[in-house]
């Protein structure tokens, strides 16, 4: 498998690239059918109304501590679904974290994707970040960070967390 | 615990020989059929052979412990089948050359000026290591192995590396080395005791459960091949010990403080080993040196009494030993313990003499670390922990202070104090420079003899 550079799928015009050390996901999914939506609308709405503690998304978004923000949105008309991140660093770096974190969500949302991954996520490593590069649809740079050099870690540690 | 088939893993995977000694040959194979014949005798268990040491516990130790190592120019020149060749990870197949920027063998430590033939990647094929607990051993082993594979001939020595350990088990900038090393499950248990868990035999052989949920690192097929084989990367580290000694002065005269403890925030362990965690206002001389790995950044289960030193004050976060091995520490991805590797080798040249600081001969470490994947394990060290400063809080844009690249301008190290700001030190640069690397796949025994089966029919 030939390495690829991220975002490198991109179809979004490219700009001044930025410096900083946060990069933007924006990982957009298309959904089989509608029943699909309508099931992935149900489990979406369970975990994300569970309190932060039972929420899987959020416990493991918190253990990486390499996510600065993360939403779910859902697209033209319920067909796709996007999951939109700034996260620290290289994605490819920590893929294998990231499964082991949110690996469990992740089958339960692509299993109602189309051209989705080979499942479970966490035996087919390459073929998930192959994916998520693909439909990744990242940002027109620059990316605007109003703190270009700051990560989660160094936030957090300066808000004495 | 699963059992492991000791006696099918090359030796230096799971445990540490202590041979004062070692002598790296880099080979070039020059007849598939020869090189298979000289292979298949390394396993052959003819006693009047030099016989490939396995993992399997000795009664008494050998005199000389060998090993083999081969490139992916290498197996290709042992005329592996190409679907055999497709089936090995990316990097490895790349090598050390087309990686290089990847770990920060940059500039200097660029693969152009390479020495010892690597940086012409096509030419090494095999890494034939002898660790020896003598130079005369080590000579005799030597002159025996040149006989065997010179026949024909089955391979052609490029270079040769010679290692030599320093008194006092230390290595060349005065730090004790060696003393933390995984415990693999189903594998011998380390000299001085880990606190850590152990690792999943997965994290460094191939064919087991890994590191990481539900995954085993894919093994090169045929499985005869892959199973029980991992990787390694061969390192020579030249390391300028006039520099750093000078920096340590220099930090000294900036900040006020003792060399010795400079020397022991760098590094995050006194150059006795003792480590800052356990001891940090002076190099405890009374620490067994059993307790030298019993501790951590943070509590846990292991040890609910170490100290919380989530900034550092202690240790600093940005010192060699935390970068490499955050163990508890709050770092990114929640990874600090799935990154470990097998640290084997030994220093080569002359001790450094303080009174002669200058004397042009080159001095450092014939480094071989150890694991299952070379992108995740020693790149990712490299890559993410030595040049990034992203992994863990507060470090601004700082490098590991002993083994990053610190030859910009402006390269810092951070000496975080409670209640101030931290102390900056200026004025680092490159300490060592990667003076020649190489990817080898290590098979299995098994494996070994597929190899030669497959070279010997040419």
């Amino acid at each position: 498998m030939a390495p690829t550079p991220p975002g490198s799928s991109s179809a979004a015009p490219q700009g001044v690239k930025s410096a900083t050390v946060q990069q933007p996901l924006t990982l957009v999914m298309t959904i089989k059918s509608d029943n699909d939506y309508q099931a992935l609308s149900a489990l979406l709405t369970k975990i994300q109304s569970a309190p932060p503690e039972q929420n899987p998304i959020w416990k493991a978004l918190t253990i990486l501590n390499n996510v600065h923000f993360a939403r779910f949105v859902f697209l033209e008309q319920n067909t796709k679904l996007a999951v939109i991140t700034t996260y620290d660093g290289t994605f490819e770096d920590y893929i294998n974290e990231f499964i082991d974190a949110i690996g469990d969500v992740f089958n339960a949302l692509l299993a109602h994707m189309k051209d989705g991954p080979q499942l479970p996520v966490q035996q087919n490593r390459d073929q998930f970040l192959n994916y998520v590069r693909s439909n990744d649809l990242r940002a027109i740079e620059p990316f605007y960070s109003a703190y270009p050099k700051a990560t989660v870690l160094d936030i957090k540690a300066a808000l004495g967390q | 615990m699963p059992e492991l088939p000791l006696e099918d893993v090359q030796g230096f995977v799971l445990r540490p020989y202590g041979r004062p000694a070692l002598r790296v040959f880099l080979l070039r194979v020059e007849s598939a059929p020869s090189a298979g014949r000289f292979l298949r005798s390394l396993v052959g268990g003819d006693a009047s052979v030099p016989q490939l040491t396995s993992a399997a516990p000795w009664v008494t130790k050998p005199n000389f412990c060998i090993n083999v190592g081969f490139t992916y120019a290498g197996l290709a020149a042992l005329k592996l089948h190409p679907q055999t060749l497709a089936s090995f990870p990316a990097e490895f197949v790349a090598g050390a050359v087309n990686r290089a920027a990847r770990v920060g063998d940059v500039d200097e430590s660029a693969p152009e000026h390479w020495k010892g033939g690597l940086a012409d990647a096509s030419r090494i094929h095999t890494l034939l290591f002898v660790f020896a607990q003598s130079d005369a051993i080590l000579d005799n082993v030597s002159a025996d192995l040149r006989t065997l594979f010179g026949k024909c001939p089955a391979f052609s020595e490029v270079s040769v590396q010679d290692g030599r350990a320093l008194p006092g088990s230390v290595a060349h900038f005065g730090y004790r080395d060696g003393l933390s090393q995984p415990t693999v499950e189903g594998g011998p248990r380390p000299s001085v005791a880990e606190v850590l868990p152990t690792a999943p035999a997965g994290e460094f052989l191939l064919g087991y459960p890994s590191q990481y949920d539900s995954f085993t690192y894919p093994v090169p097929q045929p499985r005869e091949l892959g199973h029980n084989g991992t990787f390694l990367a061969f390192r020579i580290l030249a390391q300028n010990c006039a520099a750093f000694e000078k920096f340590l002065v220099s930090a000294a005269t900036q900040t006020g403080l003792d060399p010795e403890l400079i020397a022991a925030k760098l590094c995050g362990r006194w150059r006795s080993g003792v480590p800052l965690a356990l001891s940090p206002q002076s190099a405890d001389s009374f620490l067994p040196l059993e307790q030298y790995n019993a501790f951590d950044y943070a509590p846990t289960s292991e040890l609910p009494n170490a100290n919380d030193d989530r900034r550092g004050y202690r240790c600093p976060i940005g010192s060699h030993v935390r970068r490499m091995n955050p163990r508890h520490s709050l770092v990114a991805g929640n990874s600090g313990l799935k990154r470990r590797i097998m640290r084997r080798g030994l220093t080569y040249g002359p001790p450094y003499d303080p009174m002669n600081p200058d004397d042009g001969i080159e001095r450092g470490l014939l480094g071989l670390f150890i694991g299952v994947s070379l992108k995740d394990q020693f790149e990712f060290l490299m890559s993410d922990w030595a040049n990034k400063a992203t992994f863990a809080p507060g470090l601004r844009d700082t490098r590991d202070p002993i083994n990053g690249d610190n030859s910009g301008p402006g390269a810092t190290f951070l000496i975080p104090v409670e209640g101030q700001p931290p102390l900056e030190l200026v004025g680092l640069s490159r300490f060592v420079t990667c003076r020649g690397a190489a990817y080898c796949f290590l098979p299995g025994i098994t494996a070994l003899k597929y190899v030669a089966g497959v070279a010997g029919k040419g």
